[in-house]
């Protein structure tokens, strides 16, 4: 065990932690400082034990979670895990994952203002934090809003508030960016890092979505079954791939393509975007892009929405069969407000189409009408030719299966074979099935397992088990909610491939709803973009992908492959390359004859 | 025709059975589970209502409440007026009226019309309809304009409560009833549960609604059959009971979920650290408070002295 911290540090040093009951230690001999002012990411694994040792990092460990600890956690040279949570709290703040789990009164102020009142400070001292926390996040023009009116973003601001106002010097975020659009995510970073940057206060931020915190952050932490197994600067951090790979999680686009072409950006890795293009500026990976980009346009290249990922080819070239689901001049509104405006649209037999836009852009909505949720106050919605009625909702099931974000809300059975036949109890058996129960079982990878309790698996196996009880009665749409929200990369590909394969094996159309613009929405074969209720975009995902301007206005950011294509080329970027290992063989394809290889160290080679 | 025994038991029956039938029916159409969300909402405005003394929103129904039951019922239309003039104050949203319109109006009716085929005056009783005997072994001997009378009267009593408490309801924060309690030397807890009560109840039925939902997703009939296929409720109430026991799993385990991180967030903002709490809010009496202040003491010693005189109180015994 080593000596007291210095002066408002935070450190854990050799803590272990067994939860109560458990046949394994969440954590495992952790040792890590977070100094004032530092901005710390850390990523692994879904059960990695990040959260775990989030808890044991602000004091919830041992004084509200029980188990085993081994080990402490110091802040400067006092021990936190010997602490009330409240006076922990005063200097470790925690924000949890859900926002509305953890705004407990019913304004934004009077939110902030609960701690300062539970530690009876007088009123002025309250009112000034107030003031502080509302200006440094934000949120001071929404001081009295209700907190059921508040976008995720602003709700997550406002939880970020109302724990800066116990006064921490080190604030610690659970997975902030999980429910939050990219503008809300982009808004909850630049706010950390206002806080890092100018009032001093170290953050430790976990997180899957590494492509967005790894910019800001100074220090990456990556666990893997309750260890640290590295703990380095972001550049250091990603300089070596190999225990990335090793526990599966997901690298920043922009460090993968520094990886997959390294004579185009050196040996400094890029972070972000700027960075990427910075490097890449006015060099023959720019000249190479154009040339691809100009092969494309003029038809030489493969055609578009067959090219972007497995689920691509897979998929029939848009608009190839015929329309399955429609949407016929649908409007809803709710209290007055259009939630959906006159939308009109078509999804065709075989497609992967994925809907994306802000949070509250109408995407839920919309594709809830398509098994009777909801009530359109103008349009008729359409399966098939017929028209989908309003409230008959098992009628219209058994045509679109809708997987809800919370799978764990769709399981109601005591077993995982009675939750593959709970729908069979109420409706006969289609007589043509795509894929009957026990081969469900086996496809799913439930074999051996058929009589343990959902409750059993793990939270990724709970998700295939409600999307395999939709698939054995046999849809003919799959609509997906927000399937891949706040799942670590290893996870998510694996539900992608899992999807590739229902759709190989039934040819089932998909509908997504996401904001998982990197991963699901890239792998459709076609988006569309929603904002205000309003179709504003709808093509193939490539070319919609290409309109980073238009994104940005409706509250989506592209991927950062597809900015950097339109950064370097602008409009003449065309339709966008969404695979790092596709822009990188590309690029090097069209690399000019007179092009020379990188010195390592020199930067970006000048053409 | 109109006088044979079959079509006065007809007519009976449905005098009896529409109202109770009918209500629970405009209340699933017109407010349903997501509609009750809107009912306990705070709805942020600038209204001197909103910035009223919280000390004298607390007491305001508390003093109705006690004032309905006192009066006659003449005095008492006078109390329900003033309950009911602060609405057009506070102008409400649309979905708040609709919702409250029928949670007010609904149980209103059922008391006047429950009143009226139940409560007997004394001979001679004067009937409206006069059941048969077919009917009338059910315990009502028929509709009396008394019982009505009575009926309205006992619910216009219950409605100065409710729409007192109602008004007070969506135009305070809850943070602000809390600093009234804790001013009235109550325990922080009552203020805390207040507050967590009335933040989460629009969540847990957005919830309930949701499971409701998943639950038909996953191909469980709860479609309603219409209301001439009698054949078919008796089923309908046996799959509704079902259903219940489904959802209660995926409910239970999301609400521990929920409480677990609640009560660890009030633990980590210093819920409970002190036994006296601080406040942002610093309330300075303005001129809407002294005269919500007199109405309510004007009132109350009004209410004391009519009793004392003997005028305007019920007469009991």
């Amino acid at each position: 065990m080593t000596s007291a911290a210095p002066a408002g540090q935070l450190r854990a040093e050799d803590v272990s932690f067994a939860y109560v009951g458990a046949a394994r230690a969440a954590l495992r001999h952790v040792n890590l400082a977070v100094a004032p002012g530092e901005v710390v990411l850390i990523t692994g694994a879904s059960g990695c034990g990040k959260s775990t040792l989030a808890l044991a990092l602000c004091g919830l460990i041992p004084a509200r979670v029980h188990g085993e600890l081994r080990g402490r956690v110091m802040f400067g040279s006092a021990p936190l895990s010997g602490m009330k949570p409240h006076e922990a709290s005063q200097l470790v703040g925690m924000v949890f994952q859900n926002p509305n789990l953890q705004l407990i009164n019913q304004t934004v102020q009077s939110e902030v203002a609960f701690g300062p009142e539970n530690l009876a400070l007088p009123q002025p001292e309250i009112a000034a934090r107030v003031d502080w926390c509302l200006d440094v996040t934000g949120m001071s023009g929404m001081r009295t809003a209700a907190v059921v009116t508040l976008s995720g973003g602003q709700k997550q601001r406002t939880a970020i508030a109302a724990t800066l106002a116990m006064q921490p010097r080190i604030l610690v975020l659970d997975e902030p960016l999980s429910d939050l659009d990219p503008v809300g995510a982009q808004e909850v970073l630049s706010t950390l890092q206002r806080l890092a940057r100018h009032g001093g206060t170290g953050v430790v931020v976990i997180e899957h979505r590494v492509d967005e915190v790894a910019p800001w952050a100074d220090r990456v932490v990556l666990m893997d079954d309750g260890r640290v197994v590295l703990d380095q600067p972001p550049r250091a951090a990603w300089a070596e791939p190999g225990p990335w790979r090793a526990t599966g999680v997901g690298i920043p686009d922009m460090v993968r393509l520094a990886h997959a072409v390294p004579e185009a950006f050196g040996s400094r890795l890029p972070l972000s975007l700027q960075e990427a293009t910075d490097a890449v500026k006015d060099t023959w990976f720019e000249a190479a892009l154009a040339a691809a980009a100009a092969e494309r346009r003029s038809g030489a290249g493969q055609p578009a929405g067959r090219r972007n990922g497995r689920a691509a080819d897979a998929a029939p070239a848009v608009g190839g069969g015929p329309p399955v689901l429609s949407w016929d001049g649908v409007s809803v509104e709710f209290d007055g407000k259009r939630a959906v405006d006159d939308v009109t649209l078509a999804v065709n037999e075989g497609e992967w189409v994925a809907l994306i836009g802000a949070n509250g852009s109408g995407k839920s909505t919309l594709t809830g009408l398509t098994v009777g949720l909801g009530k359109p106050s103008a349009g008729v919605v359409r399966f098939r030719g017929q028209p989908v009625r309003p409230g008959k909702v098992f009628d219209h099931a058994a045509q679109v299966a809708l997987l809800l974000q919370a799978a764990d809300d769709m399981l109601f059975e005591t077993t995982v074979r009675k939750e593959l036949e709970f729908g069979f109890r109420f409706r006969a058996r289609p007589k043509e099935p795509v894929l009957d129960v026990p081969e469900a079982v086996e496809f799913f990878g439930f074999t051996g397992r058929e009589e343990d309790s959902p409750w059993e698996l793990s939270q990724g196996g709970r998700q295939r088990l409600a999307l395999a009880a939709l698939l054995v009665g046999a849809p003919g749409v799959l609509v997906l909610d927000e399937p891949t929200t706040g799942q670590d990369a290893n996870h998510m590909r694996s539900f992608l491939q899992l999807l590739d394969r229902v759709r190989a094996r039934t040819g089932i159309t998909i509908v997504t709803v996401t904001h998982d613009i990197r991963g699901l929405a890239s792998r459709a074969a076609r988006v569309v973009l929603l904002g205000e209720g309003q179709v504003r975009a709808d093509g193939p995902t490539s070319q919609v992908f290409a309109m980073s301007g238009d994104l940005i206005r409706w509250g989506v950011l592209a991927p950062p492959l597809a900015r950097l294509q339109s950064e370097l080329l602008g409009p003449a970027a065309g339709d966008v390359l969404l695979e790092v290992d596709e822009l990188a063989s590309t690029v090097l394809a069209h690399r000019p004859a007179g092009a020379r290889a990188i010195s390592p160290g020199t930067g970006a080679l000048r053409s | 025709m109109m006088n044979s025994l079959p079509v006065q038991t007809i007519i009976s029956y449905l005098l009896i059975f529409a109202v109770p039938m009918v209500l629970p029916v405009v209340f699933l159409k017109v407010v349903g589970l997501s509609g009750l969300r809107t009912l306990v909402t705070y709805e942020a405005r600038d209204t001197p209502l909103h910035r009223l003394d919280p000390r004298l929103k607390v007491l305001y129904p508390i003093g109705m409440g006690i004032l309905s039951i006192l009066f006659t019922w003449k005095a008492m239309l006078v109390v329900f007026g003033l309950t009911i003039l602060p609405w057009f104050w506070l102008r409400p949203s649309r979905a708040k009226i609709k919702v409250l319109m029928v949670m007010i109006i609904g149980p209103a009716i059922a008391g006047f019309w429950g009143q009226g085929l139940y409560y007997l005056p004394p001979p001679p009783i004067h009937f409206l309809y006069k059941f048969p005997w077919t009917m009338a072994w059910l315990g009502s001997p028929g509709i009396t304009s008394y019982g009505m009378t009575f009926g309205l009267q006992q619910t216009s009593r219950v409605l100065v409560t409710v729409s007192t408490s109602m008004l007070i309801l969506i135009s305070t924060d809850v943070g602000d009833f809390t600093w009234a309690f804790e001013r009235f030397r109550a325990p922080p807890h009552v203020g805390f549960a207040l507050t967590a009560a009335l933040r989460f109840l629009p969540e847990m039925i957005t919830r309930v609604n949701l499971v409701f939902r998943a639950v038909e997703l996953r191909g469980y009939d709860m479609s309603r059959p219409r209301w001439h296929q009698f054949n078919r409720w008796p089923d309908y109430a046996r799959r509704l009971g079902r259903c219940v026991v489904l959802v209660t799993v995926p409910l239970l385990i999301g609400t521990l979920r929920g409480t677990t991180t609640m009560a660890m967030v009030a633990d980590a903002r210093g819920f409970g650290a002190t036994k006296r709490r601080g406040s942002l809010r610093v309330h300075k009496t303005t001129a809407v408070d002294i005269w919500g202040y007199a109405i309510l003491g004007v009132l109350v010693v009004g209410a004391l002295v009519l009793n004392h005189l003997g005028i305007g109180a019920r007469y009991y015994g």
